[in-house]
């Protein structure tokens, strides 16, 4: 017989004449789940039901969490020091790891080939930023800089110089920019932004203390020089010990090479304009005095 | 125009409005809106505008709720409705007199770029001017050390030194009482300190014979040369 054979087999069959899975057809994997300690029943269990014999223990009487018995406890006897102090006002920075990204464009979350924002990488789940916690944005962090094979371009608000050689060595490009706290909240939640109908802020300028941070070319601020950011790229091949690509003559040049204006929020958006959703229009204000101060 | 980044609800809404329902669908890049759009790679969270059947509440009557009533519900609205919500979008934006106190207010409190670096040019000199004085400071005090150390063992050397003499003084004199009385004086007694200033004025006499027996000798010395000399 000449009969071309069914791949699969007898498993295809099985599979085929089965009936459907219904909960009365599952069960779990034995093994994985443990049955919960029922406090006062049977031998074990009853009796006093855990708690010892009598005292505050079994009565449930026990004193304050730090109590000592009457002398001064631990967290009084110890003086205070300023270790937390304005801790409340100090930038906080979420941590993103080279070994996460990589983790993200592995499984698709996060695209390559488009400029990498804090946007796509809260869009992509990749990050939780909190701006009401005094989080200022995103860090990047060397560990996975060994395992990093990604051409990207990518903005955060703080890289470190083994992130930045990371991805450098790779062909990509970093920016350092800032975001201040109304800026970070759109720029996380665009859409419950753009319901609110209000036209999209400028993105201030950072306060004294971070402007040397920014205006710095070894950690690619984004107001700094374009030729100094380039002598700092090839220095730091050269501490790194790697070849600095070219990306001029990458295909991708174009994407590479996109930054956003140091008043702009978002890509392709200027400040200024009105996004409605329902509609899907974009409203641009014709006011000069407007357009002047948007446009500043 | 560059690429738009949109979110995954944008795209979403784009492709349940057109009529497609999958989540990862790959959309041709010029499709009818001619924009290149993203797509999700998990189901995004739906987006529900409720536009059917929208609340607009009516300005006029007294019984809708004063907060209704504000400019900010009013974007709030134009936000989810659009333009069904019959407001003019030219009250989006900031009015002029609005929009000059936004003006003074930034520029008090966010000066431009070129202020702050000047700002922070003048504190980091004031600051380095600072370091480098107290520097040199540090530097002409360390460069003075050594004299001053030397100074100083000098100063404790001579100290001890006349502790020693004076102790040697004291035990002379001491031994001179025990011989002069015959027993051992206390110094304090007056008959010690009688003693003490009689051995004083036997030696200023001593003193004053040697002083007018040197210059004797000196007057001699300096009259014999000459004659002998010429």
């Amino acid at each position: 017989m000449s009969f071309p054979k069914k791949p699969g087999g007898k498993a295809t069959d099985i599979l085929q004449n089965l009936p459907r899975i219904t909960l009365a057809n599952l069960r779990p994997e034995p093994g994985s789940k443990k049955l919960e300690q029922r406090r006062g029943r049977g031998q074990h269990g009853g009796n006093r039901s855990g708690r010892g014999h009598k005292g505050e223990r079994q009565r449930g009487n026990r004193p304050r969490l730090g109590f000592v018995g009457g002398s001064t406890p631990f967290y009084l006897a110890i003086p205070k020091y300023g270790y937390n102090e304005g801790h409340s006002c100090r930038p906080q920075y979420q941590p993103l790891s080279l070994k996460r990204l990589q983790y993200l464009i592995d499984l698709g979350r996060v695209d390559p080939t488009q400029p990498i924002d804090l946007t796509q990488l809260v869009n992509a789940r990749g990050v939780t930023v909190q701006p009401l916690k005094r989080d200022y944005g995103v860090q990047l962090v060397d560990e996975g800089a060994d395992i990093f094979a990604a051409k990207i371009n990518i903005e955060v608000q703080r890289a470190s110089e083994g992130a930045i050689a990371a991805i450098e060595r790779n062909g990509g490009v970093v920016t350092t920019s800032f975001y201040d706290p109304i800026s970070l909240g759109i720029l996380i939640k665009p859409v419950p932004f753009f319901l609110r109908g209000q036209p999209i802020p400028r993105r201030m300028l950072p306060g004294e203390d971070m402007v040397p941070y920014y205006t710095n070319a070894e950690n690619r601020g984004y107001l700094a020089d374009p030729e100094k950011i380039q002598q700092a790229r090839l220095a730091l091949a050269q501490k790194y010990g790697y070849i600095l690509p070219d990306i001029s003559k990458d295909e991708l040049y174009h994407m590479l090479s996109m930054r956003k204006d140091v008043r702009q929020i978002f890509f392709g958006l200027a400040p200024g304009w009105v996004v409605n959703m329902t509609e899907k229009k974009i409203l641009k204000p014709t006011d000069e005095k407007l357009l002047k101060y948007y446009s500043s | 125009m560059a690429a738009f980044m949109l979110s995954r609800r944008t795209a979403v809404l784009c492709r349940t409005l057109k009529g497609i329902s999958a989540s990862k669908t790959v959309l041709p890049a010029n499709s009818q809106c001619g924009l290149l759009l993203q797509t999700a790679s998990y189901n995004p969270r739906p987006l529900r505008l409720n536009i059917r059947d929208p609340y607009i509440p009516d300005k006029d009557s007294e019984k809708t709720p004063e907060w209704q009533k504000t400019a900010k519900y009013d974007r709030k609205l134009f936000g989810r409705y659009g333009s069904a919500s019959g407001i003019d979008p030219a009250s989006l934006w900031p009015s002029h007199k609005e929009l000059d106190k936004i003006i003074a207010e930034e520029n008090e409190w966010h000066p431009p770029l070129e202020v702050m670096l000047k700002n922070i040019a003048i504190k980091e000199k004031a600051e380095t001017e600072k370091r480098l004085a107290k520097e040199k400071l540090i530097a002409a005090n360390m460069a003075k050390m050594p004299k001053m150390v030397a100074d100083w063992r000098r100063q404790k050397r001579e100290a001890k030194l006349k502790l020693k003499e004076e102790k040697a003084r004291r035990t002379k004199l001491l031994a001179e009482a025990r011989e002069r009385f015959g027993y051992a004086v206390d110094p304090r007694s007056p008959k010690f300190l009688e003693m003490v200033a009689e051995i004083e004025k036997e030696e200023k006499k001593k003193k004053k014979l040697l002083k007018r027996r040197l210059k004797e000798e000196q007057a001699a010395g300096v009259v014999q040369p000459p004659p002998t000399s010429s």
